[in-house]
């Protein structure tokens, strides 16, 4: 009978064999960036020599670039600073402006009855839809050709523009599951619309908004493509500061790098999600 | 006394202050740049940069092998980067497909501790630098490295398999890339699919393989063709992932374009190809878009 | 002068199918004051609708709604002086019993000793007193319904709206509610509008019963006229069960009040009634507990019928016997079963007689078509 049930049954080893592997295909290969960022050997970073933190202490400053074999290949403390300080400048804006922009939005679709709601729900997925380098060619062809002058706000504008719409969809997801009852109970009790938004919606909707900010941020601290396009000559991002060293070859300070921004990357969006999935 | 009116215009102007941000902020930074650059497309290129503005359809003409003047011969160089693209996000998201699908219904036999668990480590890599995953696959499938020495330290191959620089590198990449992207729309329609029509089948005397082809299959096809779309689309217009892992020997449209804006800045040559992925996009959703609602259709009747 | 007036309500929406569902089809109800009124009818007959209008959470497309002489259409929810219990409670999860309760009170700026003061009070009109701090999702449904009840009754609304509030109960928490909420309403004297399917819930606990269908009110009345004198086929088969025979007028003996009518087929039966005139196509509404299965020759000048037994189903406290009358139709009896003689012979395929007081009989106007 169950011939398909009961292989699930009779072979979930095989299933769970096959799951086993799909996550070491997701896992392994940040695995071995991690431990080789530890690798001593500086010229093949593939080959074990022994364990070192000196590549950690190059981005750090503690031991002088000048000591190390890579010193040519390598990026002062100062410089990978500035392009931390211009990331973190980047996100932290454009995460709060989308996330005021994609709340507000959301609650607009959620909560209203318009003409044109449709055209609204199709028109805030695209800038997450079209591929990033149409955006990103879009957004360079309209600055130039308006006389904006490419630099860290034109790189705040163009995140904010799809980032936007990340927050729409993680705080519309939280409102499609919060009681409407609740919010006309609120009115029913003599609370007036603000009231209402600031002591019902708004404690209910929170995990959603800072899980989408959270998300946003780091969207946005790791954007390549967009950024690469719209950022200027003076305003380099982390992201674009790697892609450049990884054209002039794999050193093992990228290596160390590329540990910390996955390490942080990855709390901030364990945050996110916890707090986007999390039951009201 | 608050008359009706005030009441609606109250609303109207709630709607107004909600709404306006994203108007502002979508028709000035998406929809007007999309819309300049499909003007662009249609003009002359000038000589450093920037545009002449007069009608000028060779950017097209260009791009389908059309030749500009007497020194040119017809050759659609273009034209056949754009199907080799085409072809790549293709396998792309044949691949992915391939690997996603029996894991959705891995992690959909879950209990549910384990499955939001197992969710979010599949979740989490999307969130992983682009840059990161791309330097993690340079340094996997380098002659000197990770795999290379392994397959020949096991005495698998006596020679490094050249891997990096070719369509393969750049499909792993990609697939790396966009696992979490296929994975969740198949999950989805996984997860909702009802086992008693799966026993019914059986039930009716279906081997288990014309159960999969005529139940479980069509039950699963809105994730897999949601997925394929949303992996499609950006595996067609990607540029980073061939320029590091396809080295000079795997060209893919978004490189042209990239070369055309940062390079050797012919904007509206740039602009078209875009509009030429673009195209290609529009049209795989409307199918998408047109499939689905006959499917709907078929459904209410 | 009502107390408050529903005046030729209309409301009308698109189904996302594209078809016009009238939700509320010309409703006139004049609602009086410190009156328990029910708003009964099957689900999609335009009650929650309705509830919804005079709350504030929908607008009237047509008609008018007037308290006291004052119209409240271009009054916003959160100003009306009514107060909603909702089918699921609605409580703030985020927010403990005392602070739900309060709610209404701080919005309206309240000193915190009053409103401590009342969130007591209302706590112990409701039997929570002790309660304050737990959170709704603490709370039984029992107890999640007196919070709901407590939270709407602090702020003293003229009227309060209750959108079948007892549906989420189990039978026995809910047959409690029921006494409790008429108690309640009966010691703070305020007008309850009370909405339900469930036509027991509705007879039990009303003091009128407005009977809704298809948007427009079917019948207004007390629990004993809409059961007793239902207004059309459709009540007369909502609430209770009811046996209908069609027929026409052919006798009116107006002296003794009685009317004969006759079947399409030629059986006469005789019912009370003096507003018919001969000829009329009319409905006679005869209920299963009215009639009796008698013996041959018992109750001369009672309207009778003969027919063979179908089904006899034993549901306890009566047994429902299904006559086959002849004429195409069934009739259904409730018959108690302490009269061991009879029963003997009530078994399928038995001939069997049925007794009815012509007083009993209900008649209502035919419906055309």
């Amino acid at each position: 009978m169950n011939r398909i049930l009961s292989s699930f049954k009779i072979f979930p080893s095989v299933f769970n064999i096959y799951g086993f592997l799909f996550l070491a295909f997701l896992y392994m290969p940040l695995a071995l960036i991690v431990l080789y960022s530890f690798n001593a050997n500086p010229i093949n970073i593939a080959v074990w020599t022994g364990f070192t933190f000196d590549w950690y202490r190059t981005i750090f400053g503690g031991a002088a670039v000048e000591t190390t074999f890579d010193s040519a290949f390598s990026e002062s403390p100062q410089r990978i600073f500035e392009v931390v300080k211009n990331s973190f400048l980047v996100a932290v804006s454009a995460a709060t402006i989308a996330t005021v922009i994609g709340t507000a939005t959301a609650i607009a679709l959620a909560r209203y009855k318009f003409f044109g709601k449709r055209f609204y729900q199709t028109l805030l997925l695209l800038p997450i839809l079209i591929p990033d380098i149409v955006l990103g060619i879009a957004l360079l062809v309209f600055f130039v050709g308006v006389g904006f002058e490419l630099g860290l706000l034109t790189i705040i504008i163009g995140h904010v523009t799809f980032l936007s719409s990340y927050v729409f969809v993680v705080v519309s997801a939280r409102l499609a599951g919060m009681d409407t009852t609740l919010e006309q109970a609120s009115a029913d009790l003599g609370a007036g619309p603000f009231t209402t938004f600031r002591r019902v919606t708004l404690p209910q909707i929170m995990p959603g908004v800072v899980g989408g900010f959270l998300l946003a941020f780091i969207i946005s601290l790791d954007d390549v493509v967009i950024t690469y396009f719209i950022a200027g000559v003076g305003s380099q991002t982390l992201p674009l500061f790697i892609l450049a060293m990884m054209r002039r070859g794999l050193r093992p300070q990228i290596t160390a790098l590329a540990v910390l921004i996955l390490v942080f990357s990855f709390v901030v969006a364990t945050v996110g999600l916890l707090l986007r999935n999390r039951k009201s | 006394m608050i008359t009706g009116k005030t009441v609606q215009s109250r609303k109207t102007q709630a709607l107004l202050l909600l709404l306006s941000p994203i108007t502002i902020l979508l028709g000035a930074f998406f929809l007007i740049p999309l819309g300049i650059m499909v003007v662009y497309s249609f003009l002359e290129p000038g000589l450093y940069g920037g545009v002449e503005w007069t009608w000028y359809p060779y950017n097209y003409g260009r791009i389908i092998g059309w030749p500009l003047n007497d020194y040119e011969t017809f050759e659609p160089i273009y034209l056949s980067i754009f199907l080799s693209s085409l072809k790549i996000a293709s396998l792309t998201v044949i691949f992915s497909l391939l690997i996603c699908y029996p894991a959705a219904f891995w992690v959909s036999r879950m209990s549910e501790r384990r499955k939001s668990f197992v969710l979010f480590l599949i979740t989490l890599p999307f969130f992983a630098n682009l840059l990161v995953r791309i330097y993690a696959w340079l340094l996997l499938l380098r002659p000197t490295g990770f795999i290379n020495m392994a397959l020949q330290s096991i005495g698998l191959v006596a020679q490094p398999l050249d891997m990096l620089f070719s369509s393969f590198a750049v499909i792993v990449g990609m697939v790396y890339i966009f696992t979490p992207f296929m994975f969740l729309p198949i999950y989805a329609n996984v997860e909702k699919l009802d086992y008693s029509l799966v026993r019914a089948s059986q039930d009716l005397g279906a081997t288990p393989l014309q159960t999969f082809l005529r139940v479980i299959l069509p039950l699963t096809l809105p994730g897999i063709a949601g997925g394929s779309i949303i992996v499609f689309i950006p595996a067609l217009g990607n540029f980073i992932v061939p320029s590091f892992l396809g080295g000079s020997k795997v060209q893919m449209t978004g490189n042209l374009i990239e070369r055309s804006f940062l390079q050797s800045r012919d904007w509206p040559f740039g602009a078209a190809l875009a509009l030429l992925i673009m195209a290609s996009v529009v049209l795989v959703v409307m199918f998408q878009v047109v499939r689905s609602s006959r499917a709907q259709a078929r459904g209410a009747a | 002068m009502g107390f408050l007036q529903i005046a030729s309500a209309h409301k009308a929406y698109q189904t996302p199918e594209g078809t016009l569902v009238r939700a509320l089809d010309d409703i006139t109800i004049n609602v009086r004051s410190n009156e328990f009124l029910t708003l009964l009818g099957p689900s999609g007959c335009g009650k929650t609708t309705l509830l919804k209008t005079i709350a504030g959470f929908e607008d009237l497309d047509g008609g008018d709604l007037i308290l006291e002489g004052r119209s409240l259409k271009a009054v916003p929810a959160h100003r009306r002086p009514f107060n909603t219990v909702f089918q699921n409670y609605a409580l703030f999860p985020h927010m403990n019993v005392s602070q739900n309760i309060a709610y209404g009170l701080d919005v309206a700026g309240v000193k915190k000793a009053e409103r401590d003061r009342r969130v007591g009070e209302a706590l112990e009109m409701v039997g929570l007193a002790g309660y304050g701090g737990r959170k709704p999702s603490q709370l039984s449904g029992g107890q999640q319904q007196r919070v709901a009840l407590a939270r709407s009754l602090v702020l003293k609304p003229r009227v309060l709206l209750l959108d079948e509030p007892l549906s989420a109960l189990d039978r026995k928490m809910r047959e409690t509610m029921q006494i409790e909420l008429k108690n309640l309403q009966n010691s703070v004297g305020i007008t309850f509008i009370f909405v339900t399917h469930d036509q027991e819930e509705a007879l039990a606990m009303s003091d009128r019963i407005a009977v809704l269908s298809h948007g427009k009110v079917q019948q207004l009345g007390s629990p004993n006229d809409v059961y007793d004198t239902p207004a059309n086929e459709f009540v007369a088969n909502f609430v209770g069960t009811s046996n209908l025979f069609s027929g026409r007028i052919v006798e009116n003996d107006a002296a003794r009040g009685l009317v004969t009518i006759e079947t399409a087929n030629g059986r006469r039966l005789i019912a009370s009634g003096r507003d018919f005139a001969n000829g009329s196509a009319v409905k006679m509404v005869l209920r299963p507990e009215h009639l009796r299965l008698v013996d041959t020759g018992e109750f001369e000048g009672a309207g009778t019928l003969e027919g063979q037994v179908k089904d006899v189903i034993f549901v306890g406290s009566v047994i429902h016997v299904h006559v086959d009358v002849g004429f195409g139709r069934t009739a259904i009896v409730h018959h108690h079963h302490d009269r061991a003689g009879i029963r003997n012979a009530i078994e399928a395929g038995a001939n069997v007689r049925i007794a009815y007081s012509p007083s009993s009989a209900h008649l209502i106007a035919a419906e055309r078509g």
